[in-house]
């Protein structure tokens, strides 16, 4: 059952913020992302006609190249022009493109509800995922959706009918950010050869998700990880308060200007450390900064931005029979 | 303003600063602010984080400490004196100067005073009579001193200053023979300090009345010389002198307790109480001092006849106002009640011519003076007491006085404290919660 707003939560809805990004913010974000491509890092293996590269070869319209015909080949196969030019029977190889499911998991902890007013981490990582969908939607992949939330997780199949990233915006509208749960169960049940990007502040289960991460990747998936960094996480205000956890309320700290170097120390070092953890696996890893737009962000984790880490997956290819 | 439990009054001022003292102490603690990096913060005691004061706390203060405040002021009973509507009177009697004329001084302050008025008593000295009734009035005696005004003003102003508490106006009422011996300089400037209204009741006579010469009373046989030289030199002395040649009776006694002077001359060898000599001698003089003391202006005389006295007795102690020539006491005063008897231990032959000499004429009508320290009483003119005394203040007019009856404010008043209490309780409780959603 789902928790009862606080005073915060009504708060923001008086003033008119809602949980997720206005309309207009969506159509600007749509308009700066039109023609961005999101090619898969490693050759897929789809049996749906796409716009990756297939791991499989064809009999796709786009030639790349012949081979000689050997018993057991599809006559029909045969390049008959070639074969009255050279008397030998060659046949015709073309490059399969194949679609990638695309799951979006998004973070919708306590964690994410921050700056408490404003948002700004949960309505970037709404804009982030919205524009990574609707990304992947244009290049005719199947998009899914799961939010985790202190009210569990919510569930959007990976889906390719019209409107999809639309559902995906409002499931996303529909979310309070608040209490915690842990993000590595969402990546349970996961087929794959799926790509997933996961949009989170990782000041959950980090470890859990990276692992799982890893076990996608192995399994032939594409993990994205998109850090989400508030402004106020890195450049904390000067004055003396207690600092709370917003989901272990247990771990509160003085934040006086003494150890405010020592703060940014460490929690720099923490996400160094974190990014690193996750190019070792092979995984991306980008920064979202709350004051950076959102287009850009996922112009970056599509284009594959310097420093993602993005392994070059063995160029594998098997032929079909 | 006073409290039927104080104890919840100081039990409540002693919870206020307590509050206050834990404000001080939670300003110690910063605010509290989310931040869901706050992992990678040091950790470290929150005491030690400098204080941050917010300006909301000091509402919440007040609101806390005006709760706790009204509470207690409202169990502990506030109480107001009421009021008693009408004129208050201090009544000032004076009792110097005997019981001649204490009497009427008396009956006066008897017929005047009422319940509840105060009641100042008064000779040199005065003082104010506690819880006062009629009967202080009859059961005060009368003292010889000389009367003070000055001073029972003073305690006359205490006491009605006291009275105007509980009374709508006061008035002091002097009841008295008002001499002059009882004004002097500080009166008119005392009398000044009280706003009020002073009336003045003139009655009595002193007892010691020297302003009018008396027949000298003689109580002796016929022939008797001492008799023959009082009526010889016309001694008409100032005030109730008698002279007495035998021994002093009952109501000589009774006479001189009411503050007659009564001058015991035995004819023959001595009233009993006196000391016989041992054996008879002889002196050749016996001198007498002036019996009028104290009169301004008035020096003192004295009076000597020589001729041999045969003594045959001493007179009995007290004040000497004659001496033999070896010095040793010829006639000696004691006092008795308001008045003095008077013994005279100078043996007159009963022949000779001793008694028509005007020395002794002379030592006669001194020894037949009025008792020491009497002296000449005049009364002050009434437009001089008015004067000083009965001049009416304009301040009168404009003493305004609260003439509501306020008894039934006490019971009020503690219901509106409470309600007042819990209009507060409620706004701190508001208050709190704004301040806990502020930070949820």
């Amino acid at each position: 059952m789902r928790e009862p707003r606080t005073a915060r939560e009504e708060e923001r809805q008086r003033r008119g913020e809602g949980e997720g990004s206005s309309p207009e913010t969506r159509s600007a974000l749509l308009d700066a992302i039109r023609g961005v491509k999101w090619p898969a890092l490693r050759p897929v293996v789809g049996a749906l006609p796409g716009a990756h590269h297939s791991r499989l070869r064809g009999a796709a319209p786009e030639l790349s190249e012949y081979r000689v015909y050997r018993q057991g080949d599809d006559p029909k196969r045969i390049d008959w022009k070639l074969l009255a030019r050279s008397d030998r029977a060659y046949i015709r190889l073309a490059e399969d493109r194949s679609t990638v499911s695309t799951l979006l998991v998004v973070d919708a902890t306590a964690s994410m509800a921050y700056p408490d007013l404003t948002l700004g981490k949960w309505k970037a990582a709404c804009e982030v995922a919205v524009g990574l969908a609707a990304v992947a939607h244009t290049s005719r992949d199947p998009v899914g959706l799961v939010v985790v939330s202190g009210d569990g997780m919510r569930r959007l199949p990976p889906r390719t009918r019209r409107g999809i990233v639309g559902e995906l915006a409002r499931a996303l509208d529909d979310v309070t950010p608040r209490g915690s749960h842990a993000l590595a169960p969402a990546m349970s049940g996961i087929r794959s050869r799926i790509r997933v990007a996961i949009v989170s502040d990782f000041l959950g289960d980090a470890e859990d998700v990276r692992r799982r991460a890893g076990e996608v990747a192995a399994a032939g998936g594409e993990v994205h990880a998109i850090h989400v960094v508030a402004d106020e996480e890195l450049d904390p205000p000067a004055r003396s308060f207690l600092a709370v956890d917003p989901e272990d309320a247990s771990l509160a700290r003085p934040f006086v200007p003494e150890a405010r170097a020592a703060y940014l120390e460490r929690f720099a070092a923490w996400r160094t450390e974190l990014a690193a953890s996750w190019r070792a696996e092979g995984l991306s890893y980008t920064v979202a900064r709350v004051s950076e737009p959102a287009s850009r962000v996922v112009r970056r984790v599509a284009g594959g931005a310097l420093g993602t880490g993005r392994a070059a997956a063995p160029d594998v290819r098997r032929e079909t029979r | 303003m006073s409290f039927a439990a104080p104890l919840f009054a100081w039990v409540g001022g002693a919870i206020a600063l307590g509050v206050v003292a834990l404000h001080v102490l939670a300003w110690r603690r910063p605010p509290t602010s989310l931040l869901p990096t706050a992992r990678f913060a040091p950790d470290a005691p929150v005491h030690t984080v400098s204080p941050a004061m917010r300006p909301t706390d000091f509402l919440l203060l007040a609101v806390r400490v005006l709760a706790i405040i009204l509470v207690s002021a409202a169990l502990a009973g506030p109480r107001f004196p009421s009021r008693i509507q009408g004129l208050g009177r201090v009544i000032v009697v004076d009792r110097s100067h005997g019981s001649d004329g204490w009497a009427s001084i008396d009956r006066a302050a008897r017929s005047v005073y009422r319940a509840g008025d105060g009641l100042v008593l008064f000779d040199s000295a005065a003082h104010a009579v506690r819880s006062p009734t009629v009967d202080s009035i009859v059961a005060a005696s009368p003292t010889r001193a000389s009367g003070g005004i000055s001073a029972a003003m003073v305690v006359a102003i205490r006491a009605a200053t006291e009275l105007q508490r509980v009374r709508d106006s006061v008035d002091i009422l002097v009841v008295s023979p008002f001499g002059g011996d009882a004004f002097d300089g500080a009166t008119a400037p005392i009398r000044r300090v009280w706003p009020g209204r002073v009336r003045t009741m003139r009655t009595g006579v002193p007892p010691n009345d020297t302003t009018r010469a008396r027949p000298l009373d003689v109580r002796a046989q016929s022939g008797d010389p001492v008799a023959v030289a009082l009526a010889l030199e016309a001694a008409a002395p100032l005030g109730a002198v008698r002279v007495v040649r035998d021994s002093a009776t009952a109501g000589d006694t009774a006479w001189a307790r009411q503050g007659g002077a009564v001058v015991v001359w035995p004819s023959g060898p001595g009233d009993r109480g006196w000391n016989p000599r041992a054996a008879p001698d002889t002196a050749f003089g016996v001198t007498v001092s002036s019996l009028v003391a104290g009169s301004p202006g008035s020096p003192a005389r004295s009076a000597t006849v020589v001729a041999p006295f045969i003594r045959r007795a001493a007179p009995p102690p007290g004040r000497v106002v004659a001496r033999w020539d070896d010095g040793d006491p010829a006639a000696t005063e004691t006092s008795f009640g308001a008045g003095c008897m008077r013994s005279v231990a100078v043996a007159v032959p009963p022949a000779g011519d001793l008694a028509l000499t005007p020395a002794f004429r002379r030592f006669a009508k001194q020894l037949t003076g009025p008792c020491l320290g009497a002296y000449a009483w005049a009364p002050m003119p009434d437009s001089e007491v008015s004067a000083v005394l009965s001049a009416d203040r304009a301040r009168n007019a404009a003493q305004t006085l609260s003439v509501s009856d306020t008894r039934a404010r006490d019971s009020t008043i503690a219901r509106w404290l409470l309600a007042a209490a819990v209009g507060a309780l409620v706004a701190e409780l508001v208050m709190r919660r704004g301040a806990a959603n502020a930070t949820a």
